[in-house]
C-alpha cells in the first residue's frame, strides 16, 4: 500500500490510524445492497419520456395506446400530475430552502412545458415489467410545436436570442433581480492605473458530468400516508425534508433510506425528480414503484459541471505585484438553475483590487449543477493560467510568483491557522519543481516535451450545525446514530472512528446506524466537504454529553441505556478557517499525435488533522484524478444545428481508464487548529480544484503554447501547434 | 434448424414434457406473438419475489451454473445476462452501470472469461459455467484478493468493486503474481468515476503477494 | 429491450439459412458472434433486428490453423484467441497486436473477427439515431456539422470511418475472406470486400444480408516480412483508433522490397496508402525515408472544417510505423 506522507501530528489512539472501512467486507462481496437491489413485494416499474427537442411546446399528448397496453398500470404528465421540484430550478442558486421555494419564479416541475433541452422530462409509465414500461413509452403519442433554441451562454444573452424565460436568459438571483453575480473588492480601475503591464486572456472550459458509477433511480412506497423512498442521496435530511415540501406533506410522513450508493460528486445532492416520479407513480397505483434512469438519461437528465467562459485583465506592476484583477464570467446552467454558476479562485490573490462578475445563463443543453467543488476547478484553470502566463512573460518562477501574490492573513482577517505557503514550498521540493519545469517553455526538442505546472488553492472548512446520539448499554456496547450515507469517502467507518475516540473505547465496540431518516437524527448531508467537520464535530458533543451522564451516574444496568444526543452550532470565533493545498505535475507532450500523458504528480494537502489516512488518501488521489478527465478529456458535444447532445456516456466521454492514470503522490500536513473533531477540516472536494490548473501549466510548460480551452483535446493543442 | 445438444428445447424437454421441440423456435416465427408454453419452470433459485414479466415476450428454457448452482430457469428471450443473475436468480451483487458495455460494473466471468454480463443474452449462456462476485468468498472466508481490497480501500463507493474484483480474479488465476502494468491491463474495461484506480492496482498486485505497486 | 427471438445456430449453413428463412418472414435477422456491440444498437434502437441467430452454438469456423497455404483463421474465432495464437503472433505479429488493442479483455473475450470486421460505423450521428446513410437515410449528418472524428480519405456521400483494427491489417496482408450464404459459398480478397459509400452508401462491405464472413485465409508471409500495427487513440484504451496503421514489410537486410501500408480510421473503408508504398520500395528504412513516407501519407486527404489535425496525426503515426520496422 502506498501511504501518505504525513507531517505534523502523532496518530491519537483511533484516530490518524490506517483503518479499513467497518463495511468494507459488504462492499467486497455483493452483499452491499444499493437502491436498485432493493426488491419490494409487488414492486412495479417506471420509466420516463424525455423530449427529443432542445425546445418544444407540447401541444397534446394522446397516452391511450400506452394505458391499453397490458402491464401498464398508469402514465403520468404534466396535466395530471404538475408537482413543482423545488431543487431543480432556484433563483440565485443556493441551497434549497422554504424562503427560496417561495422566492422562486422559474419554476422546473417534475414534467415541463415547455420543454427546454434534450432529454427533459415528459411523461412517465408504471407497469408491471421493465420493457412492458419500456414500450409503453413508445405508445405515447406527443405532439411538440418546435421552438427556436440556443446553445451557447454568450448567444443565449443577445437581444434577439430565443427566449428559455419569459424575463430574458440571465438567472435570476435570489431576490429576483436579473443581474450578474458580482464581488467588487477595492478599486479596480485605480489598480490597473497603478499596474505596469496590463495582460488579458480568455478561456473556456466544458461541461463535465458527474458520471457516477451508480445511475439516478429510486424505489417508493406507501403505508398509509407515510411515504419511503430508498433513493442514493447525498443527505437524506436534506432529501426528505424537499420531497416533503415538493409533495405537500410533512417530514416525519417521509422516510429516506439511503446506505450503500454508488457516487454522485454532487448531482445526489437534495431531492431528485426521480424521487417525485416514484412517488407520485406509486400513490397512484398503490404498489411499490422502482424508477430506473438508464445511463444516457442520468447524462442528459440529471446534471454535470457547467461550462464556462472567463475573460480576464490582470495588472502587474514590474517587480510582479498584482494591482488588479478583473474577471467576466459566463455560466452555463442549462435551462433550470440547479445551482450557483460560481467561478471562483480570484478569492487566492492578495490583490486588494478586485472586480468579478459572472453572468449565469440559461441555455438549451442540459441542466448544470454540482459538481464536486462547483466553482472551482475550472476558475482556477482561468486564473492560474493567466498568472502562469504573467509568471513565465516577467520572468518570474510561478511559485516565487505565487508565494509573492497570494492571500495571507491579515490584522482583519486571521485565520485559524495558515499553511499555505507549507504546502507550496513543501510541494516544490518533494516534486523537485526547479528541476522539472523548464524555464524556456517549449525549450524541449524533439516531438515529445515535458515540462511541469503548478497550481494552489484554499477551500472553506467553517463549522456548522449537524447532530448525532450516541448510546450505550449495559454490556458496555456503543451504538452511533447519525444520518449520513456513505457516497464513498467511508463517512460511516470516519464517524465510528470519530466516536471511538471520542468515548475512548476501540472502534470496534461502536456500532454505527447510518442512512436512514428514520434512525438516525438530522445529518448536514454529504455535500460542501460538511460530513466529517460538521457531523463529525457533533459526535464529538454527543459522546462528551454521554460521558458526562456516565461520570455521574455510572455505567447503565440492566435494560437500562445511556443516551448522549448533540445538534451544536460551532464557530471558529470570527477566524477564517481554510483547508489548504497546491499540486505539482510534470506531462510529456507528443507535439505530433497531440497526447498529453501526465508523468508525475504531486499534492500536498493539510486538511487539519487527518481522521483516517487510508481513505483520505484515495479522496485526493481520486478526486485528481477526475481533474485531469476534466483538464484532458471530458466535454459534452452538441451539433449546432439542431441541439441535439453527440458524446454523452463514457464511450463518448473518455473517461480515463486504469491505463490512463499516473500515480499519484499524496502528502498530507497535519495540524490541529483547535477547531472541528480533533482538529479536522474538509478534504473530499478540494482535491479536485488543483488538477485542471496544474495539468493546463503543465501543457503550456512542455508545449510552449497556452491551452485556453478545456479539455485539452488532440484537435486543439494540434491547432495551437500547427 | 435442427435441435441438437445446444438447443435449450432439450433441457426444457427434461422440465416440461408439454414444451415443443425445438422446431418450435421456427414455428414461433411464423406466429407472431404467441407464447411457446405454458410456464412451468423448476427453479433451485426462485427469488423471494419473481420478476414480474411480459407474457408476451418470447421465451426459453435454460440451464446455468451460477457460482457452482445449477438453475434451471425461464428467460425472456431479451433478457440480459445481468438482468438473469440480479432479478431472475435474485444476485445483485453484478452491477448495471450503463447497460451498454461501456463501464465494466456488469463483469462477470463466463467459463472462466471476463465478459459484460449487459452485452450478453441469458439464453447465450445455457451451458455455461457462470461466477460473480457472490461467489469469491468460500464459507464466509474473504478471498485473498477480496482481503486485498479491504486491506487497501480498493472500494470508494463500491459500485464498480464486483466487476473489478471478478476482473481480478481472472488475472490472478491466469497470473498468480502479476505487475503493475499487468494489472491496469487487465483491469482496464473496469472503469472507476471515484477514480481510485491507484488503489485497485494496488490491492491486486497485493494480492498477487506483490509490494507497493 | 424490446421482444426479440434467439435463434441458435448449429452450423455456418444453419446460420445462414435461418438468416435467410427469417427474412423471408418479413422480420430482421442479426447474426450474433460475441454479441456486445449488436446488443447495444438494439437497446439504443439503431439496429431493427428482432430475431438474432445466435452463432455461439456453432462449433465451426472457430480453428485457427495453419498451413500450407498460410493461416486459416475462423470467422467465429474470437479476439483473444487471435491475439494469444502462437502462429499468428509469430507470423502476423500485426494481427495479434491489433487484436490486442481493440476494447477490452471483456469485449475480446467474446468479439469475433468477423463481427470485429463487420461492426457497423461509431459516428456519433449513426450512433444517436440520426436518420443518415447508415441509417437508410438520404444524408450525411457530419458534413457541415461535428465531423472532429469524421473521413479525411474517401469519403462521400457519407463520411463515416472505419472502425475495425483487424480490417486495415488483413488487407496489408492480403488475405482472403471466405463468405458463406444461402447459396453457397465465395471467396473475396479482403481488399474487394469492403466498398466506399460511393458505391453503396449503407453498407460498408459486400455481404448479402444472409451471408456470414466464415472465414480468413492469410497467406503465409515471405521470408524477412515484418509487420506493425500502431494505433493512436485519445484515450489509453477502450476506444477506437483515431489513426490505426497497419504496416507489413519485407525487407533485405534494411531495405524494403515490398511495402503495404494500410490505415484505420481515417477513411470509410481500410485505407491503403499505394503511393507510400511505391515510394518505400526499394530504399532503406531510415528516419529520413520515414518521415518522407509519412509526409506522403496525406497527399490527397480531404479534411472537413474540423478534422485538419488528423493530417498531422497521420503523418506522424505513419513515420512511427514504418521506422519502428527498420531492421536491427
Amino acid at each position: 500500500m502506498t501511504q501518505p506522507t504525513r507531517i505534523g501530528l502523532e496518530p491519537l489512539q483511533t484516530i490518524g490510524n490506517d483503518t479499513p472501512r467497518i463495511d468494507a467486507a459488504e462492499r467486497v462481496t455483493g452483499a452491499a445492497q444499493y437502491t436498485r437491489d432493493v426488491k419490494l413485494p409487488g414492486m412495479v416499474y417506471a420509466r420516463v419520456l424525455r423530449s427529443p427537442h432542445p425546445h418544444a411546446r407540447v401541444v397534446s399528448i394522446d397516452v391511450s395506446a400506452a394505458m391499453a397496453l397490458p402491464g401498464v398500470l398508469d402514465v403520468i404528465t404534466n396535466e395530471t400530475s404538475p408537482i413543482v421540484w423545488g431543487a431543480g430550478s432556484i433563483s440565485g442558486g443556493r441551497q434549497y430552502n422554504d424562503p427560496i421555494k417561495q422566492a422562486t419564479i422559474h419554476r422546473r416541475y417534475i414534467f415541463n412545458n415547455p420543454v427546454r433541452c434534450v432529454g427533459d422530462s415528459v411523461a412517465a409509465v408504471a407497469a408491471t415489467d421493465r420493457n412492458i414500461a419500456e414500450a409503453a413509452l413508445e405508445l405515447i403519442e406527443v405532439e411538440y410545436e418546435e421552438l427556436p433554441f440556443v446553445l451557447e451562454p454568450e448567444q443565449a444573452l443577445a437581444d434577439d436570442a430565443p427566449r428559455i424565460w419569459p424575463e430574458g436568459n440571465l438567472c435570476p438571483d435570489t431576490r429576483n433581480n436579473f443581474a450578474p453575480m458580482t464581488s467588487r473588492i477595492g478599486d479596480v480601475e485605480a489598480g490597473f492605473a497603478e499596474a505596469d503591464e496590463i495582460f488579458e486572456q480568455r478561456y473556456e472550459t466544458g461541461f463535465v458530468h458527474n458520471a457516477q458509477m451508480e445511475p439516478r433511480c429510486a424505489l417508493a412506497t406507501w403505508e398509509g400516508d407515510k411515504l419511503t423512498l430508498y433513493t442514493p442521496s447525498q443527505g437524506i435530511s436534506n432529501c426528505r425534508h424537499d420531497s416533503a415540501r415538493d409533495l405537500g406533506l410533512q417530514d416525519h410522513q417521509v422516510r429516506i433510506v439511503s446506505q450503500y450508493m454508488g457516487g454522485g460528486f454532487g448531482n445526489k445532492n437534495q431531492n431528485q425528480d426521480a424521487d417525485l416520479i416514484a412517488a407520485e407513480l406509486s400513490r397512484r397505483v398503490g404498489r411499490p414503484v422502482m424508477l430506473e434512469y438508464s445511463r444516457r438519461e442520468d447524462w442528459l437528465g440529471v446534471h454535470g459541471r457547467w461550462p464556462t467562459v472567463q475573460e480576464y485583465r490582470v495588472g502587474v506592476k514590474d517587480d510582479g505585484t498584482v494591482t488588479a484583477m478583473q474577471m467576466r464570467g459566463y455560466s452555463g446552467m442549462g435551462p433550470y438553475r440547479k445551482n450557483s454558476g460560481g467561478i471562483s479562485g480570484m478569492d487566492y490573490y492578495a490583490c486588494p483590487n478586485r472586480l468579478r462578475e459572472i453572468y449565469p445563463v440559461y441555455t438549451n443543453r442540459t441542466t448544470s449543477g454540482n459538481f464536486r467543488a462547483p466553482s472551482d476547478p475550472h476558475g482556477v484553470y482561468g486564473v492560474e493560467s493567466i498568472m502562469d502566463d504573467i509568471a513565465y512573460r516577467m520572468g518570474i518562477d510561478p511559485v516565487e510568483f505565487a508565494l509573492k501574490n497570494m492571500r495571507r492573513p491579515t490584522e482583519e482577517a486571521r485565520f485559524t491557522n495558515y499553511s499555505l505557503e507549507q504546502v507550496i514550498t513543501t510541494g516544490a521540493e518533494q516534486f523537485d519543481w526547479q528541476a522539472r519545469r523548464r524555464l524556456r517553455p517549449g525549450s524541449d526538442q524533439g516531438p515529445l516535451k515535458r515540462g511541469a505546472g503548478f497550481s494552489f488553492m484554499m477551500f472553506r472548512a467553517g463549522l456548522g450545525t449537524s447532530s448525532a446520539v450516541v448510546r450505550v448499554d449495559s454490556q458496555g456496547r456503543y451504538t452511533l446514530y447519525v444520518g449520513v450515507t456513505d457516497i464513498g469517502p467511508g463517512a460511516k467507518t470516519t464517524m465510528g472512528m470519530i466516536a471511538a475516540e471520542a468515548l475512548g473505547v476501540p472502534l470496534a465496540q461502536v456500532e454505527v446506524i447510518w442512512g436512514d431518516t428514520d434512525r438516525t437524527p438530522y445529518s448536514v448531508g454529504e455535500s460542501g466537504s460538511r460530513t466529517t467537520i460538521m457531523t463529525g464535530y457533533a459526535v464529538v458533543q454527543a459522546a462528551e454529553h454521554l460521558k458526562r451522564q456516565i461520570a455521574d451516574r455510572g455505567m447503565p444496568g440492566g435494560a437500562d441505556v445511556l443516551i448522549g444526543t448533540a445538534t451544536p452550532a460551532p464557530t471558529t470565533d470570527g477566524l477564517i478557517r481554510q483547508c489548504f493545498a497546491a499540486h505539482f505535475v510534470e506531462v510529456e507532450v507528443d507535439t505530433r499525435l497531440g497526447t498529453t500523458r501526465v508523468l508525475k504528480y504531486t499534492a500536498v494537502h493539510e486538511s487539519g488533522r487527518i481522521i483516517n489516512p487510508t481513505t483520505a488518501r484515495d479522496q485526493i488521489r481520486g478526486a485528481a484524478i477526475q481533474g485531469i478527465g476534466q483538464a484532458l478529456h471530458e466535454d459534452l458535444l452538441y451539433d449546432q444545428r439542431n441541439g441535439q447532445p453527440l458524446s454523452p456516456g463514457y464511450y463518448r466521454g473518455r473517461h480515463l481508464t486504469h491505463q490512463d492514470i499516473p500515480d499519484i503522490d499524496v502528502t498530507f500536513i497535519e495540524v490541529d487548529d483547535g477547531y472541528g473533531p480533533f482538529g479536522a477540516k474538509t478534504a473530499g472536494e478540494s482535491g479536485i480544484i488543483l488538477a485542471p490548473a496544474a495539468v493546463a501549466n503543465a501543457v503550456a510548460n512542455a508545449a510552449g503554447k497556452r491551452m485556453r480551452s478545456l479539455p485539452i483535446t488532440r484537435d486543439k493543442l494540434l491547432g495551437e501547434l500547427a | 434448424m435442427h435441435s441438437d445438444s445446444f438447443d435449450p428445447a432439450t433441457e426444457r424437454q427434461a422440465v416440461d414434457p408439454d414444451a415443443p421441440q425445438s422446431p418450435s423456435r421456427r414455428e414461433f416465427l411464423e406466429t407472431t406473438g404467441a407464447t411457446v408454453a405454458a410456464s412451468t419452470v423448476a427453479s433451485f433459485a426462485t427469488p423471494a419475489m419473481a420478476q414480474p414479466t411480459d407474457a408476451a415476450a418470447p421465451r426459453t428454457t435454460i440451464s446455468v451454473s451460477v457460482n457452482g448452482v445449477r438453475h434451471e430457469i425461464e428467460v425472456e428471450d431479451r433478457w440480459t445476462l445481468a438482468e438473469l443473475l440480479r432479478d431472475g436468480i435474485g444476485l445483485t451483487g453484478t452491477k448495471i452501470g450503463c447497460d451498454r458495455g461501456e463501464c465494466g460494473a456488469c463483469t462477470v466471468l463466463m467459463n472462466g472469461a471476463p465478459v459484460y454480463s449487459c452485452g450478453q443474452l441469458a439464453v447465450w449462456a445455457d451451458g455455461a459455467e457462470v461466477r460473480t462476485v457472490e461467489g469469491l468468498a468460500r464459507n464466509g472466508e474473504l478471498s485473498p484478493l477480496q482481503q486485498a481490497f479491504v486491506v487497501n480501500n480498493a472500494p470508494q463507493c463500491g459500485f464498480c468493486t464486483p466487476g473489478q474484483l471478478m476482473s481480478a480474479t481472472a488475472l490472478l488465476e491466469a497470473t498468480p503474481s502479476p505487475t503493475a502494468d499487468q494489472a491496469r491491463a487487465a483491469l482496464v474495461g473496469n472503469l472507476c468515476r471515484c477514480s481510485n484506480y491507484n488503489a485497485i492496482v494496488e490491492a491486486v498486485v497485493a494480492a498477487g503477494g506483490g509490494g507497493v505497486a | 429491450m424490446r421482444a426479440l427471438i434467439n435463434l441458435d445456430a448449429n452450423s455456418i449453413s444453419d446460420a445462414v439459412q435461418a438468416a435467410a428463412q427469417v427474412r423471408a418472414e418479413g422480420r430482421i435477422a442479426a447474426f450474433s458472434g460475441g454479441g456486445t456491440d449488436l446488443l447495444q444498437q438494439i437497446k439504443d434502437g439503431t439496429d431493427p433486428a428482432d430475431v438474432i441467430v445466435n452463432l455461439r452454438t456453432v462449433n465451426e469456423a472457430r480453428e485457427i490453423e495453419e498451413g500450407a497455404g498460410g493461416i486459416s483463421i475462423g470467422g467465429l474465432a474470437t479476439l483473444t484467441r487471435v491475439m494469444e495464437n502462437a502462429a499468428v503472433r509469430a507470423r502476423l505479429p500485426a494481427l495479434a497486436q491489433a487484436a490486442e488493442s481493440v476494447g477490452t479483455p471483456q469485449i475480446r473475450n467474446v468479439a469475433t473477427v468477423a463481427g470485429n470486421m463487420t461492426q457497423r460505423p461509431w459516428c456519433w450521428y449513426y450512433r444517436n439515431g440520426f436518420n443518415c446513410f447508415k441509417a437508410g437515410g438520404e444524408e450525411c449528418f457530419s458534413v457541415n456539422g461535428e465531423n472532429g472524428q469524421h473521413a479525411i480519405f474517401g469519403g462521400g456521400p457519407s463520411f463515416i470511418v472505419h472502425p475495425s483494427d483487424i480490417a486495415p491489417v488483413l488487407v496489408a496482408f492480403e488475405a482472403i475472406f471466405q463468405l458463406a450464404g444461402p447459396d453457397g459459398e465465395r471467396e473475396v480478397p479482403a481488399a474487394e470486400f469492403f466498398v466506399l459509400p460511393r458505391v453503396d452508401p449503407v453498407n460498408e462491405n459486400v455481404l448479402d444480408e444472409s451471408e456470414l464472413l466464415a472465414r480468413i485465409v492469410v497467406p503465409s508471409p515471405p521470408e524477412n516480412t515484418v509487420s506493425s500495427y500502431y494505433k493512436v487513440m485519445d484515450r489509453a484504451a477502450w476506444t477506437h483508433a483515431e489513426i490505426g496503421v497497419a504496416t507489413v514489410i519485407r525487407r533485405d537486410g534494411n531495405a524494403v522490397t515490398d511495402a503495404r501500408v494500410v490505415l484505420s480510421g481515417v477513411a470509410p473503408i481500410p485505407w491503403r496508402l499505394r503511393a507510400v508504398e511505391e515510394f518505400l520500395a526499394g530504399k532503406p528504412i531510415t528516419a529520413e525515408v520515414a518521415r518522407e513516407a509519412g509526409e506522403i501519407s496525406i497527399e490527397g486527404a480531404q479534411p472537413l472544417a474540423k478534422n485538419r489535425h488528423k493530417l498531422p496525426m497521420t503523418s506522424a503515426a505513419v513515420e512511427r510505423s514504418v521506422f519502428g520496422l527498420a531492421a536491427g
